[in-house]
């Protein structure tokens, strides 16, 4: 490799007592193009914004050509930056903006012309000289940031998210262009991002950082390939993340099964995550499967169809829905019309029962029948108690229209799923046809009406119920008693395929040892 | 629609607002060309309450200390403003608080709280009371006035500017004369128009801390009020007129300038 | 970042010095007693008590806050359906209007209250006019009429800004919204434009009660010798009676009345429920 530039020694950074940086150590050689990646809030502007010299470490050094440059100010430094959202000159014209720097120096003028000119010409804006900065497009504009910092020859370039304000199609565009200038100048570029696409597409080297700590730093390749740990692997590309355990050297179990790998060193049954990419899988006959599963969903994405694959359900619950086919009572007297059904609740619930949520449960509703127009409810009567039975609740309005219907008590709605720690909840219900008919969102009306909902037994926080299955079609529906069934999410798998599978079928999963890669638990 | 119907009710209201506005302004320019002493009856043109303005030293004075005061209480607050408003902005937020708080007093504040508070520390201080005092009572209100047309252009400025221009290796002094204070000029100019007319039009400050026969226009036209004197409407229309082309030329030469720079 | 910073320090000094210490100094002679030095003064209550025992005194912050109160009910009444007028028009006649509304507030303030002296006299403008059609002469210089008129003149101007810059900067989009979900012009007017424009009311109340509640050269000039206001209370003490710390306590009450009453302002403005907006 070429010779070191830039080293950072033990870099700490602290604002008002947070620590941004946690002891940072790097180093960057010549004419690399390195890339800061991580989420915002990660440090990575900040240690860009160290050696560009408009912040001071709290701790550790950074040396640049040998020599300690922390206390230097930034317009000592041989170090040029592209801000982010450029920071232009508004009252400058592109020449004035590129020319800033070298006016500064006091170089004569028609060197100033001439150089002014070779950036214009590098960038592609020989044109707009005279054009007002403000006037460009973000693309324009990004291009006077850099030809303004290249101009004064740095051996460094600090790149900050400069692509951030551009659509998609000219961040890919810019990309190009920028690994074509980093070429054409030769000196090194120190970018920084949170795009792992456009890191992995310019970069020589990928510096992957984390609350102000590094996590890997490697080739574009080497991180993709083989991520040190589950946030490296889920920060670069998409991967299919599974807990398992390593059994001994080459032998990794998930999913109950034992599968080969090439993976070694680890302890015995050490926890592992492994990561598998998604174009690594393939979709193979059900039999010939490594893992087997059903396809859950299909999205076409250009090249590739990306194939989500179930291989085992998460919690589950099944529940009774009871249609009937229930006509509102009608008041003559007051000209009104008024419905309610009856519903199942738990044990649980009783104590927080108040008349909203009853009049919600039992959907009870009264309205003028000529207008349509819905007449308020004043009374909710009932008895009930904290036990299993049957309890009249008696809903009335203010010109005496009253339907009575049951709130059934019943526990045992619950179900316990001890591998997944996750408890999900569900009752059963009473609707009437004609509103499963009209329902426009059935999924989410049915999670409702069951009441229905899941959470993780370890912190209690909820878990969403992505998936309900019944077998009924809401178009024909009839009176009768259906099952209904609600689960959360299980294992499920990316795959990207060339061929299309259709939503249902049961498939197979095959990979190859070496596509499976094995990190530490962190 | 009923909004055609309608249509007159906001024109009148308009209408009736402009003359509210400017019928006491026309009035007095209208009575300082009278050719007699009444404030009700117009006798006919004349001229004699501007030769006897003119030939008045006390007037003649007022006005000079007057404008004396406004430009150097102007340029001093605009500069010492402007300096602090850009420290301000970089400074912890702690500070800037503290400071943005005592600095809208003299704005939240009844004026005539700030004068007898100044009045009592001159006094105490054994300062006595005349031209210095009322500079330096003049640059203690017209400062905050441009810290807060200041301070919304600088927030609104790119935080990466200035750190341009170091990086492209400009000394902080030329980072801030080459770039920060050419992007804030706009608010600066609104503070320095604020400044002079808060300057040039106050009573009640000056009223209190002046002493020494030394007295701005609006303290004479307070004190001669009590006895009619159209001189007054002659140097009201002076004041009116100058505040007028002051607000002329602040308007209208930046369009021009514009106009010049989009044709070239 | 912080190369700037030491730039405030020259002026964290100087208003240390001529804004917080001013204001200490006003304190101090409030609950202290005339003729002690400095060194040897004493604490005590008796300024307060003197002018809050007194009818005469009393009487006068009524008739000052009764003043104020008024002349801000009626800026807000006249202002606002002028601000709206305003912000109805074109965008390009609206800075034009902006500027009419602007321009009499540069002019000196004194000068244009003088100028109503002419206009109000017995035989002035508007007793000319009246007389004209058989009417008066009706007396209003020296009256409530003309103090509260002086005020409005003065101080309206603020609150027509504030409310027009509230109705202009006020995203066009809401009304369409509100005309989309089925609002005609008055419900849209009612429940939209008025509630987004109410912080602007506020701030407007604030720009007009403050300086009408402290106000001395506007009763002086238009109400007469006679009519006191307790910002001539102050005056009087100051520079004719020499009473700097009874002068110096009654300023201090009429802080704290202004303190109140922006707090009041700025709590309905901030509290969500009674605004309806929050950004």
């Amino acid at each position: 490799m070429e010779k070191k530039l830039i080293e950072f020694k033990n870099i700490v950074k602290e604002f008002d007592g947070k620590l941004v940086l946690k002891g940072v150590s790097l180093d960057i050689y010549e004419n690399e193009f390195v890339t800061l990646l991580g989420p915002s809030g990660c440090g990575k502007t900040t240690l860009l914004r160290i050696l560009g010299g408009f912040l001071e470490p709290t701790e550790g050094h950074v040396l640049f050509d040998g020599q300690d440059i922390s206390k230097v100010p930034p317009y000592k430094r041989e170090i040029n930056t592209v801000f982010q959202k450029y920071a232009l000159f508004p009252h400058m014209n592109v020449y004035n903006n590129i020319a800033f720097g070298l006016k500064i120096k006091k170089e004569p003028k028609d060197i100033i012309e001439q150089k002014v000119k070779r950036m214009l010409k590098l960038v592609n804006l020989e044109e707009y000289a005279d054009r007002n900065v403000t006037e460009m497009s973000g693309g324009q504009q990004q291009r006077v940031a850099i030809a303004r910092a290249l101009v004064n020859e740095p051996s460094v370039l600090l790149l900050d998210e400069p692509l951030g304000a551009l659509d998609h199609k000219l961040r890919q565009e810019m990309q190009h262009e920028l690994k074509r200038i980093q070429q054409e100048v030769g000196i090194t570029f120190i970018f920084v991002t949170h795009d792992q696409e456009e890191a992995l597409t310019m970069s020589d080297k990928i510096v992957v950082m984390k609350e102000g700590e590094i996590q890997q730093i490697g080739t574009p390749t080497d991180i993709y390939n083989e991520p040190v740990n589950e946030y490296v692997a889920n920060f670069i590309g998409e991967s299919n993340i599974i807990d398992g355990v390593m059994l001994e050297d080459y032998k990794v179990m998930f999913e109950d099964k034992v599968f080969d790998c090439v993976d070694f060193g680890f302890e015995k049954n050490e926890p592992v995550d492994i990561v598998i990419r998604p174009e690594d899988m393939d979709i193979v006959p059900r039999a010939e499967g490594k893992l087997r599963g059903v396809v859950k969903s299909v999205l076409f994405k250009g090249v590739h169809y990306e194939t989500i694959v179930e291989t085992k359900l998460g919690t589950a619950i099944t529940v009774k829905m009871v249609v009937k086919n229930g006509k509102p009572v009608f008041n003559a007297d007051a000209n009104e019309k008024m419905s309610a059904n009856d519903f199942y609740l738990d044990t649980a619930d009783v104590d927080e029962l108040d008349d909203a949520t009853i009049i919600a449960r039992a959907d009870a509703q009264a309205w003028n029948p000529d207008t349509d127009e819905f007449v308020s409810i004043k009374e909710v009567k009932y008895e009930i108690q904290k036990e299993n039975g049957t309890y009249p609740v008696t809903f009335s309005t203010a010109a005496g229209t009253s339907v009575t219907v049951n709130m059934i008590v019943k526990d045992e709605n619950r179900v316990v799923n001890q591998e997944y720690e996750e408890e999900i909840f569900a009752v059963n219900f009473f609707k009437n046809a004609d509103e499963i008919t009209e329902s426009i969102a059935l999924d989410t009306d049915l999670k409702t009406w069951a009441n229905a909902s899941a959470w993780s037994l370890e912190d209690g926080k909820g878990v969403e119920i992505t998936n309900v299955d019944y077998d009924f079609d809401p178009e024909t529906i009839t009176p009768g008693v259906y099952d209904v069934t609600f689960s959360t999410e299980g294992y499920e798998y990316k795959i990207d395929t060339t061929d299309k599978h259709e939503v249902g079928d049961v498939v197979g999963l095959t990979f190859q040892p070496e596509d499976l890669h094995i990190m530490s638990k962190s | 629609m009923n909004r055609s119907r309608f249509s007159w009710v906001p024109k009148i209201l308009l209408g009736l607002t402009v003359l509210f506005f400017y019928l006491p302004i026309v009035y007095i320019i209208v009575f300082s060309f009278n050719n007699t002493r009444s404030l009700t009856h117009f006798g006919g043109f004349s001229l004699q309450w501007y030769t006897k303005m003119f030939s008045d030293r006390t007037m003649m004075e007022a006005v000079g200390y007057t404008i004396l005061v406004a430009v150097v209480a102007t340029v001093v607050s605009t500069v010492v403003g402007t300096l602090a408003a850009i420290g301000l902005s970089r400074s912890r937020r702690v500070l800037r608080n503290i400071v943005e708080q005592i600095n809208n007093l003299p704005v939240m504040n009844p004026e005539i709280v700030t004068a007898i508070g100044l009045l009592m520390f001159f006094s105490s201080l054994g300062i006595s009371k005349g031209l210095g005092t009322m500079l330096l009572a003049h640059i203690m209100f017209c400062t905050p006035y441009v810290i807060l047309s200041v301070s919304p252009k600088l927030r609104s400025l790119d935080p990466n500017l200035a750190d341009a221009a170091l990086d492209l290796g400009a000394t902080p002094l030329q980072a801030l004369t080459k770039v920060i204070v050419p992007q804030i000029m706009p608010g600066i100019v609104s503070g320095a128009l604020i400044a002079f007319t808060m300057s040039f039009d106050d009573f009640i400050i000056s009223y209190f801390v002046t002493g020494n026969g030394v007295n701005n226009i609006s303290i004479l036209v307070y004190t001669m009020s009590k006895r009619v004197n159209p001189s007054i409407n002659a140097l009201s229309t002076l004041v009116i007129l100058l505040i007028t082309v002051t607000l002329v030329i602040v308007n209208v030469v930046p369009i021009i300038k514009e106009k010049r720079r989009t044709k070239a | 970042m912080k190369q700037f910073r030491s730039m405030v320090y020259p002026y964290v000094a100087w208003i240390a010095v001529m804004i917080v210490l001013p204001m200490l100094l006003i304190v101090l002679y409030a609950v202290t007693t005339a003729g002690n030095d400095v060194t040897t003064f004493r604490f005590t209550l008796e300024n307060f008590a003197r002018f809050f025992s007194d009818k005469v005194f009393l009487d006068v912050l009524w008739r000052s806050l009764f003043i104020a109160v008024l002349t801000t009910v009626i800026c807000v009444l006249l202002g606002y359906p002028i601000a709206y007028a305003i912000a109805q028009r074109p965008e390009k006649s609206n800075m034009f209007w902006v500027f009419v509304i602007t321009i009499p507030t540069w002019i000196n303030m004194m000068v244009r209250t003088y100028a109503w002296v002419g206009i109000l006299q017995d035989g002035g403008l508007i007793n000319s006019i009246l007389g004209f059609f058989g009417i008066g002469p009706v007396k209003m210089m020296y009256t409530t009429f003309a103090v509260v008129l002086g005020m409005v003149y003065n101080f309206i101007p603020f609150m027509i800004l504030q409310i027009h810059t509230s109705l202009t900067k006020m995203d066009k989009s809401y009304l369409e919204a509100a005309a989309d979900l089925g609002a005609d012009r008055l419900q849209s007017f009612l429940r939209v434009t008025l509630p987004l424009s109410l912080p602007g009311v506020l701030s407007g109340i604030t720009l007009v009660f403050l300086p009408a509640v402290s106000s001395f050269f506007i009763p002086k000039l238009l109400g007469g010798g006679q009519y006191v206001l307790i910002g001539n209370v102050i005056e009087s003490q100051f520079l004719t009676s020499g009473d700097w710390n009874f002068g110096s306590a009654i300023s201090m009450i009429m802080a704290i009345i202004i303190m109140i009453s922006m707090y009041v302002t700025r709590k309905v403005d901030t509290d969500p429920a009674a605004r309806g907006k929050e950004d």
